[in-house]
């Protein structure tokens, strides 16, 4: 018997009792409903919670606060503790952050640019860890910057005024004005200047901005060799070099970075990483430690939720039960017939089988579609109740329920499931219907 | 074509640990040839029904064996029976025995629907067959709106949809007026003569005996009589 014929079998048989059928369908769509949105909550408030904790960190980043020294006093990371990170196992790359040492001033076409900071990043290094950009490229040639995504702000500018976008700036050049003090107090500058070539991404909170300016080593080379210090370091008129300190960082003195993170090539090498650099006495924190224990809660949490909404469904299965050995009831006769004249006894199961499955995805589909309703309206109307009646605001992006596909699909797989075994008694039944009997013993 | 050996069969009654076995066939030896019209004619309770429904593998003999077109079909499962079935046998029902829900079309096509043949195929060999029967104008009918004859018509073209080379047939013509009864009769004569298809009948009906080439009579669940057509005396069994 082919699957067209089966299915047109099923299709007639579910016409025969039309409210018995919707009645069953709506059972396994509210179980299958119930299910989803359970779940939606754990799933929702994990990752509100998550976003929160991780916020602009990636979560196989390790940040590097230094080094413990003999004497038990952290110092600060160089360049020797940059070579021997780079070479531990599984790390993608190493980055760093180093804020130029002056205020630069910096002006595009002559007009002034409210630029908060410039620091020195390694954009080799950035290239690999995924150095997030909302429009452009990262630099390859010596000249060219990476300007923040806020950059075209002004100074009194106040939240929801417009800004023009920074990607319009992309293929400009900026003028970068390096100012050194001469030992005698007398000001000397020199202008570089530099093409944009890529804007960074948004920051992910509304109160955050950025509008630095990121420029490559061979940038800061130019700022260092002619300011004659690390990282392009004022000398402040009037002081000694050596009551200041810019004695010590000459460009031959040892380099120190901050901002130092370790990437890992994948989440779960992270905590490899950390263990090894933390036995050779590096001080440092990885977002992953955080998230694990965040992750085990919310999926006992999901477990939890997931297996209450199962019962549900198995509640809806006993209707798919009832609603299948009914049909086998009232179907006797037809089927005594098809068996007497030789329909063979697993096609006759197959047609049950096939019947109480669609009427699990029919329920599940129906369950599934309601489902994500029930969630776009939690998600809008609980911030609206909370504000209303606590007075409380709910952050913007914070989700109290979340369907990833997965979870649809899973719930599916559990309805189809559910209804399969509960179909799976009826069908057998059929398959047992003695043909005399059905036939009234007519023969 | 068919042949039962020593066949016994017997049916145990009342409650589980309380059975009591009434013995309904004895010691039945029968063989039936290809191309035959046997009909199987006694009173109620002589065990004709028990008979036909062991040919058709709807119950189990308790002793004995039987052969189908050479085939030992004494112990066959459920499942291969139903396949034999499709292959070899029709049926033709005292109550026509179509699915209400099914229209006449629906009903005789069944067989085919059950083999898998193709939709384009089904269609023409039905409208051939109901044709041939002189319903194909109530394809489209559902059997609550046809005739006792009509609905006898459709069951008789099912009966044939695959073509089996037997075809058994349990009071054909109960349900049926004296018209219809004749001209199923002669349905079935054409075939055997046409087809060569073989009939085992059931009937109480000397009309319809009198279509077989051999009538078998049961007394009391022991085959009788064997008479040839005409009613004269053949071979006495007993």
């Amino acid at each position: 018997m082919k699957f067209n014929d089966q299915f047109r079998f099923v299709r007639q048989n579910m016409k025969k009792n039309k409210t018995r059928l919707f009645m069953t369908v709506l059972a396994t769509a509210m179980g299958c409903s119930f299910l989803i949105v359970l779940a939606s909550v754990g799933f929702g408030l994990q990752k509100s919670i998550v976003d929160k904790a991780v916020g602009d960190r990636m979560v196989t980043s390790i940040e590097i606060y230094g080094i413990q020294s003999d004497n038990d006093e952290g110092r600060q990371i160089g360049t020797s503790n940059l070579d021997y990170l780079r070479t531990v196992d599984h790390v993608k790359a190493v980055t760093y952050r180093n804020y130029i040492q002056q205020s630069i001033m910096i002006t595009l076409d002559g007009t002034d640019v409210n630029s908060s900071s410039t620091i020195n990043v390694d954009f080799d290094a950035e290239n690999k860890a995924g150095f997030k950009l909302s429009s452009g490229r990262l630099p390859a040639g010596e000249n060219e910057v990476v300007v923040g995504y806020n950059v075209r702000q002004l100074p009194n500018s106040q939240p929801g005024d417009e800004v023009p976008p920074a990607k319009d700036w992309i293929g400009k050049s900026l003028e970068m004005k390096v100012s050194q003090f001469a030992e005698d107090g007398t000001e000397q500058s020199k202008t570089l200047s530099v093409k944009i070539v890529g804007v960074t991404e948004k920051p992910t909170r509304e109160w955050k901005t950025d509008t630095a300016v990121y420029i490559g080593n061979g940038t800061l080379k130019q700022i260092e060799s002619f300011t004659q210090t690390q990282w392009g370091a004022q000398r402040v008129p009037g002081v000694k070099d050596s009551e200041s300190g810019i004695d010590k960082i000459g460009l031959d003195d040892p380099r120190h970075y901050s901002g130092v993170q370790v990437i890992a090539d994948k989440a779960n090498h992270v905590k490899a990483i950390a263990e090894e650099i933390r036995l050779k006495g590096y001080i440092s924190h990885s977002i992953a430690d955080e998230l694990k224990q965040i992750n085990l809660v919310f999926l006992i949490m999901k477990i939890g939720l997931g297996f209450i909404g199962t019962i549900a469904v198995l509640i809806a299965s006993i209707g798919i039960f009832n609603t299948m050995t009914m049909a086998v009831t009232e179907r006797a006769q037809d089927i005594g017939i098809m068996k007497a004249i030789g329909a063979h006894p697993n096609s006759i199961r197959r047609i049950f089988l096939l019947e109480s499955s669609m009427i699990g995805l029919l329920g599940a589909a129906i369950g599934t579609i309601v489902a994500y309703i029930i969630s776009v309206a939690v998600n809008i109307g609980l911030p609206i109740i909370i504000r209303g009646f606590m007075d409380e605001k709910v952050p913007d992006d914070f989700r109290f329920s979340l369907i990833p596909p997965y979870l649809a699909i899973i719930a599916c797989l559990i309805s189809l499931g559910v209804a399969l075994l509960s179909g799976y008694r009826p069908a057998k039944r059929a398959t047992r219907i003695d043909v005399l009997r059905a036939l009234r013993r007519d023969m | 074509m068919i042949q039962l050996n020593r066949v016994n069969h017997q049916f145990a009654i009342g409650k589980k640990g309380k059975e009591r076995i009434v013995p309904v066939l004895h010691d039945i030896d029968l063989h039936v040839k290809q191309g035959e019209i046997v009909a199987i004619v006694g009173r109620s309770g002589s065990g004709k029904s028990t008979l036909l429904n062991l040919m058709s593998g709807y119950i189990r003999p308790t002793s004995g064996e039987i052969l189908v077109n050479g085939q030992n079909v004494t112990k066959l499962s459920e499942g291969d029976w139903a396949n034999f079935r499709l292959s070899h046998l029709g049926f033709m029902f005292q109550s026509f025995q179509l699915i209400p829900s099914m229209t006449a079309f629906e009903n005789a096509e069944l067989p085919l629907v059950l083999q898998g043949v193709g939709i384009s195929k089904r269609k023409q060999r039905v409208m051939e067959l109901l044709e041939q029967v002189g319903i194909a104008e109530y394809a489209g009918h559902y059997p609550g709106e046809l005739s006792g004859g009509q609905q006898q018509r459709v069951s008789v073209a099912r009966s044939l949809m695959l073509d089996p080379p037997i075809v058994l047939a349990d009071e054909p013509t109960g349900s049926l007026d004296s018209d219809n009864e004749r001209q199923l009769l002669a349905l079935i004569r054409t075939l055997n003569e046409e087809r060569g298809t073989t009939f085992v009948l059931i009937t109480h009906d000397d009309q319809v005996a009198s279509t077989a080439h051999r009538i078998l009579k049961l007394k009391d669940g022991h085959l009788l009589h064997a008479y040839a057509k005409g009613g004269s005396l053949a071979h006495e069994i007993q």
